[in-house]
């Protein structure tokens, strides 16, 4: 296992409106799924 | 027709009647019974604590939302349930007295009971903490920060402490939330470098949040939650002490103990401390009067609901069905609790008991999201047992989902926010046979403007849903 670091490259992809955007597309897919797995319930 | 009694109007109530007055509430009596004329959202409670929103935005009033559902709402303090009688005794808001509140279905969702008296010194009324469990206590935690902040500002350096003020406290997630939005608001006042900020945790782990930590693939590495809180920590110059509970609190020192059994105490200028969360702790009367409290809650005073209780930790980790899935208590099957008011089998974390006698635990959290969703489960099956008499729903929390979103800064434009995505919340190693018990693909922990996007639209979301507005159906809870 390695240990992880917050390097410059991770700092600028943190504060990228198209990387973040992109993120917060998958966020709200991850959501959606298990979500959807509740709706049933 | 159906009296239909909730106690709280938390996440876990106010979803339950909402669901409820839909369905039930033209024909049948739905009844909230709540202390305060108000839902809080308590997840912003950590961004009113540094000043970075009012605190109405983060409230509003419950009668108007229970008029437009059909919902009747009494004001006051449920102190007494009575089991075969089944009502519950209420102390009145208005000081006109008690009442007695007729059911035939009870859903107890209080939420927690902050037990500040469980560590001597504790707390902003009796001790030299501060909070965020509370609005009131989160505004006099920004007051008290900001008289802070003019003390640094003529030079003093100082030294703020954040985290767990019990050996068995939970909220790991809203106090480290706490954390980073006051490391951001010394830095964004030139004020950083006068301050040595320090987490106090009862974890076995940095990053474990009670939840057992996580573990997830990024570019080919697994990154372990430690690491993650870790590198963050480290990119703040925060430092950190885990595996400790504190036992008291005097002005300006911490006392604790940590897993060696070792005594120590650290200073303070400023402390936020989660304290020990316990259950509604209702006295209950069988027929005769006789207090059965005992056969319907544990020690902790949380309801005893469908969960296999007395399994070791090491058992309880390989059964999901030991945890409950309608949260129906076993005796009195028209009695439900909901949200932090049932009793969890056990911690999701592995416990420690230390060479002292001291079990240093996180207990299980329960967010927002969780709340609801166990309201809505429950809601939704005592809408079953009105309409067709049997129960159709079923959830546990070895099947849910929970988003942890720290917020570092509010800013939509320059802001950031850790966020932790763990499905299920329970471990299930049947399901997920895979080291972690969980969902690889939407188990996730990553940092970035993203993040803080999530936050603010989840407390936007969640303020619409909860007052019924349209399409609250659709929003998940």
């Amino acid at each position: 296992m390695t240990t992880f670091q917050i390097t410059d490259k991770e700092k600028k992809k943190m504060q990228n409106k198209i990387v973040q955007a992109w993120r917060f597309i998958v966020l709200n897919l991850k959501i959606l799924k298990a979500v959807d797995h509740s709706k049933r319930s | 027709m159906a009296n239909v009694v909730l106690i709280g109007a938390g996440f876990a109530g106010q979803t339950a009647a909402l669901y409820l007055g839909d369905a039930l509430g033209k024909k049948h009596n739905i009844t909230v019974i709540n202390r305060y004329d108000v839902f809080g959202y308590t997840p912003s409670w950590v961004w009113v604590g540094v000043g970075q929103m009012e605190p109405e935005k983060t409230t509003f009033k419950l009668k108007p939302v229970y008029d437009k559902f059909h919902i009747n709402f009494v004001q006051g303090t449920a102190k007494s349930i009575y089991v075969d009688d089944q009502y519950v005794l209420v102390d009145k808001a208005d000081g006109s007295g008690e009442t007695k509140v007729p059911y035939d279905y009870l859903l107890i969702a209080t939420g927690a009971k902050l037990n500040f008296a469980g560590t001597p010194g504790l707390g902003p009324h009796n001790g030299y903490t501060t909070s965020i469990c509370s609005l009131p206590h989160a505004i006099d935690a920004r007051d008290r920060l900001f008289q802070l902040m003019e003390r640094m500002e003529k030079g003093e350096k100082v030294k703020i402490v954040v985290g767990t003020g019990h050996p068995g406290a939970t909220c790991q997630g809203a106090a480290f939330e706490y954390l980073t939005n006051i490391h951001k608001v010394l830095l964004k006042r030139g004020l950083r470098d006068k301050a040595e900020l320090l987490w106090l945790s009862n974890e076995p782990a940095l990053g474990d949040f009670g939840v057992r930590g996580l573990r997830v693939r990024k570019g080919g590495q697994i990154i372990t939650s430690e690491d993650f809180i870790r590198a963050i920590f480290e990119l703040y110059d925060i430092k950190w002490q885990v595996q400790t509970g504190v036992r008291k609190v005097e002005p300006g020192k911490i006392y604790w103990e940590n897993y060696e059994g070792v005594e120590g105490e650290t200073e303070f200028d400023f402390a936020m401390l989660i304290p020990q969360f316990l259950g509604p702790g209702f006295t209950y009367f069988d027929k005769d009067g006789n207090d059965i409290t005992d056969q319907m809650a544990n020690k902790g005073g949380f309801v005893l609901v469908d969960a296999i209780y007395g399994l070791d930790w090491d058992t309880l980790a390989e059964t999901p069905e030991a945890w409950p899935a309608v949260y129906q208590n076993r005796k009195y099957k028209n009695i439900f609790a909901a949200g932090i008011a049932f009793a969890p089998p056990g911690s999701i974390s592995r416990p420690f008991v230390n060479p002292n006698g001291l079990s240093i635990t996180a207990a299980p959290p329960r967010t927002g999201m969780i709340s609801g969703i166990i309201g809505r489960i429950v809601a939704l099956n005592i809408i079953d047992l009105v309409k067709r008499g049997r129960m159709t729903h079923s959830e546990r929390m070895t099947e849910m989902f929970a988003a942890c979103i720290a917020s570092m800064g509010d800013s939509l434009w320059d802001g950031s926010a850790a966020t932790i995505v763990i499905y299920p919340v329970v471990p299930d190693p049947r399901t997920y046979p895979n080291e972690e018990g969980r969902d690889l693909f939407v188990t996730d922990m990553e940092m970035g403007l993203a993040g803080a996007w999530m936050k603010r639209m989840i407390h936007t979301t969640f303020m619409h849903k909860l007052q019924g507005r349209i399409g609250w159906k659709f929003i998940p809870e």
